[in-house]
């Protein structure tokens, strides 16, 4: 009974949980730190004086790591009904699903980050396109990177007994900001990846075009 | 009473048959974008379609997984208005220094 008080001292004159408000209230100001980043990358979009820019971007395998983030979302939600249902075996399969789905992401990630620089000499340094891209992304990762910790510590906690149906609302806290980060990647797989991709084929194509025309062959 | 607090709160949330099938819409619309990406269309048209199609996924997400759709509207205010400040300046910014489909 003694978290019982412990939930109650969390209320607020709102008739709100204060963690989960603060949570909102984090994620809201989370997606005005994005929206600045991924405003500035499509600002700074087609500026660049050299180096490579979207078209290097490969949407088979962004594809293939948003349908495994989407995937760990699915996961953490059925871990979140797991332990709100008091079935601590599904809170705990779910969760580490999360968590190895997040690492795979990652792992993802790490393999764009270096195939980028070995291949194309893309460093944060290069151009517009790679300081506003890797920051952008490198902050996401950075976001999902800390996810998993904490859900590790979480699924830690558990083992120990400090998280349990009574307190799942630490469970729900953290999956909130997991969902968060996979929103995120959802605005920037679609405006940064397929849209600044696509544009970048569609260049590509009418740049040929005139180049054609220009010699008299097209 | 813990429980019963525990309860009240997911008393409205969807079950897991519902999130699997979201999961799946998810999938789904997810392999709609990546063939879309490789149909020969005007840039401006594509640009649209995922626009509405990452909004979809966008919305499925915050309203079912996040719970906003079965929470206090309050939490919905907390997350939506600094949301909406943020993309009305994204849009101001982009209207005076880019064009998205080009």
């Amino acid at each position: 009974m003694q978290y019982l008080s412990g939930i109650d001292d969390h209320r607020t004159s709102t008739g709100l949980d204060n963690r989960k408000m603060l949570m909102w209230a984090f994620l809201g100001s989370d997606v005005m730190f994005f929206g600045t980043l991924i405003g500035t990358h499509l600002i700074y979009r087609n500026r660049n004086l050299s180096g490579p820019q979207e078209e290097i971007l490969s949407i088979p395998i962004t594809t293939i790591s948003t349908f495994v983030l989407l995937m760990s979302s699915l996961a953490m939600v059925l871990a979140l009904a797991g332990i709100q249902r008091g079935n601590m075996g599904q809170f705990r399969f779910w969760t580490a699903i999360v968590c190895i789905f997040g690492s795979i992401f990652i792992g993802f990630q790490m393999f764009e980050f270096t195939e980028f620089a070995a291949h194309y000499g893309l460093t944060p340094r290069t151009n517009l396109f790679g300081s506003t891209f890797l920051v952008m992304t490198g902050f996401h990762g950075t976001h999902v990177a800390v996810g998993i910790l904490w859900l590790w510590s979480i699924l830690f906690a558990s083992y120990k007994g400090k998280i349990h149906q009574g307190n799942s609302l630490q469970v729900e806290i953290a999956g909130l900001y997991w969902h968060f980060v996979d929103i995120v990647w959802i605005v920037i797989f679609g405006v940064v990846y397929l849209i600044g991709a696509y544009g970048a084929e569609g260049r590509a194509l009418e740049d040929a075009h005139h180049a054609a025309r220009a010699v008299g062959i097209g | 009473m813990a429980t019963e607090h525990v309860h009240v709160e997911e008393h409205n949330h969807p079950g897991p048959r519902q999130y699997v099938i979201i999961g799946a819409i998810l999938a789904v619309i997810t392999l709609i974008e990546f063939g879309v990406f490789y149909l020969s269309i005007d840039p401006a048209l594509m640009t649209w379609i995922i626009l509405v199609l990452s909004s979809s996924k966008f919305l499925l997400v915050v309203g079912y997984f996040m719970h906003l759709k079965f929470d206090d509207v309050r939490f919905s205010g907390l997350f939506f208005a600094p949301f909406l400040i943020m993309v009305s300046i994204a849009v101001v910014l982009m209207a005076l220094f880019f064009n998205l489909t080009r």
